[in-house]
């Protein structure tokens, strides 16, 4: 089997205590990987520390969110032409040693976009709080039973994408609430979606954006997003020809 | 008649000042577009105010301006439901020329780093 070009994608925001040792674990798996930090207009040593580490870094020149940090990996990605991505967050929270695991569906073809969950036995070792239990257990259920496949994890920014998705996200990819819409749209593209048993551990740094007053209010945010793109409409695959376009 | 003067003059005044605008380059002739014609509606309706009268009354507007301010209302609404896709289409725009920028400005570097290394 021919070698995969692996790309994998850090996007980090002020996160200068934890990017290196991020970048390092990552560096550490000895998978044959470009580890790329997308560094999403950091007003700290988060490009400096990333790069002193062995990571490539692209620096956006202000703060554009997750989301856009993420499609600028893919971006990367698909212009030079990379079969696989993963999506690694750069506070620490992922376990990289799982990396090997999740791309492993994508190369045996399995799978057109993994994601890594807390929440597939057997690890279910992560406990989050209970406010976001309640968060993450509610879209769930809704993008379980609007993509008709079982997903359980669906906040989980642990993942990994082939060339095809590669393709669609770096033309496209959802802004608002990222990780969830990003689940929806691979479906509506007609995506094999699937997740794997991940362990993460607790932040280590920063915030979760999910904090537990605006719980319910990001619920109803993420909710009508989640239904507006599910009133896009089915995908043609006509962004599934993988020509790079100029 | 005076209000009727006046507001002739109004629409008069929005007209030019949306041409005086596109001479000094600050509007578009894509933007200024719909002003002038809303500028000429104004003009249009101040003068034959009669057509108003019978538009409000037949639509069951008892006031000719509760129905003026009934359609500037609407007007404002769809205005910036309009304004709104535009900033969210600058905002992406301005998403993917950041993205572009930095994945360009990296590339650069390290294309630097290696032609100074192969000089050094």
């Amino acid at each position: 089997m021919l070698q995969k070009k692996v790309l994998i994608i850090v996007p980090a925001y002020n996160e200068e205590d934890r990017i290196k040792k991020t970048v390092e674990e990552i560096l550490s798996t000895g998978i044959a990987a470009k580890v790329l930090v997308i560094n999403d207009g950091s007003r700290d040593d988060t490009a400096k520390k990333a790069k002193s580490s062995g990571a490539h870094v692209i620096s956006l020149p202000f703060n554009t969110g997750i989301g856009g940090a993420v499609q600028t990996g893919f971006r990367y990605a698909f212009e030079n032409d990379f079969d696989i991505a993963c999506q690694v967050d750069g506070d620490g929270q992922h376990d990289v040693s799982y990396i090997g695991a999740l791309i492993k569906p994508i190369l045996e073809n399995e799978s057109d976009m993994v994601i890594g969950s807390r929440f597939v036995p057997p690890f279910m070792g992560y406990q989050s709080s209970f406010v976001r239990k309640i968060g993450i257990n509610f879209f769930s259920h809704l993008i379980s039973f609007l993509c008709s496949v079982k997903i359980t994890d669906p906040t989980s920014g642990f993942r990994a994408y082939n060339k095809k998705m590669i393709h669609i996200f770096s033309q496209s990819y959802p802004a608002d609430f990222p990780e969830p819409e990003a689940i929806m749209i691979a479906r509506l593209y007609g995506a094999r979606v699937k997740e794997i048993p991940v362990e993460m551990r607790k932040r280590q740094t920063g915030h979760s954006s999910i904090r537990y007053l605006a719980t319910l209010y990001y619920m109803i945010k993420v909710t009508f997003a989640i239904l507006l793109n599910l009133l896009k409409g089915k995908k043609s695959n006509a962004a599934t020809t993988y020509v790079r376009s100029t | 008649m005076s209000l009727k003067i006046l507001s002739v003059l109004v629409g008069l005044f929005s007209f030019f000042l949306v041409i005086e605008l596109v001479r000094r380059e600050k509007l578009t002739f894509k933007y200024a577009f719909g002003w002038l014609f809303i500028a000429l509606l104004a003009v249009f309706f101040s003068i034959f105010d009669r057509t108003l009268e019978g538009m409000a009354h037949w639509l069951g507007f008892e006031l000719v301006s509760n129905f003026i301010f009934f359609v500037l209302l609407c007007f404002f609404v769809f205005l910036s439901i309009l304004l709104t896709t535009f900033l969210c289409e600058q905002d992406s725009r301005n998403d993917a020329m950041a993205q572009k920028i930095g994945i360009l400005e990296m590339e650069l570097k390290e294309f630097k780093e290696r032609i100074e290394g192969k000089d050094g």
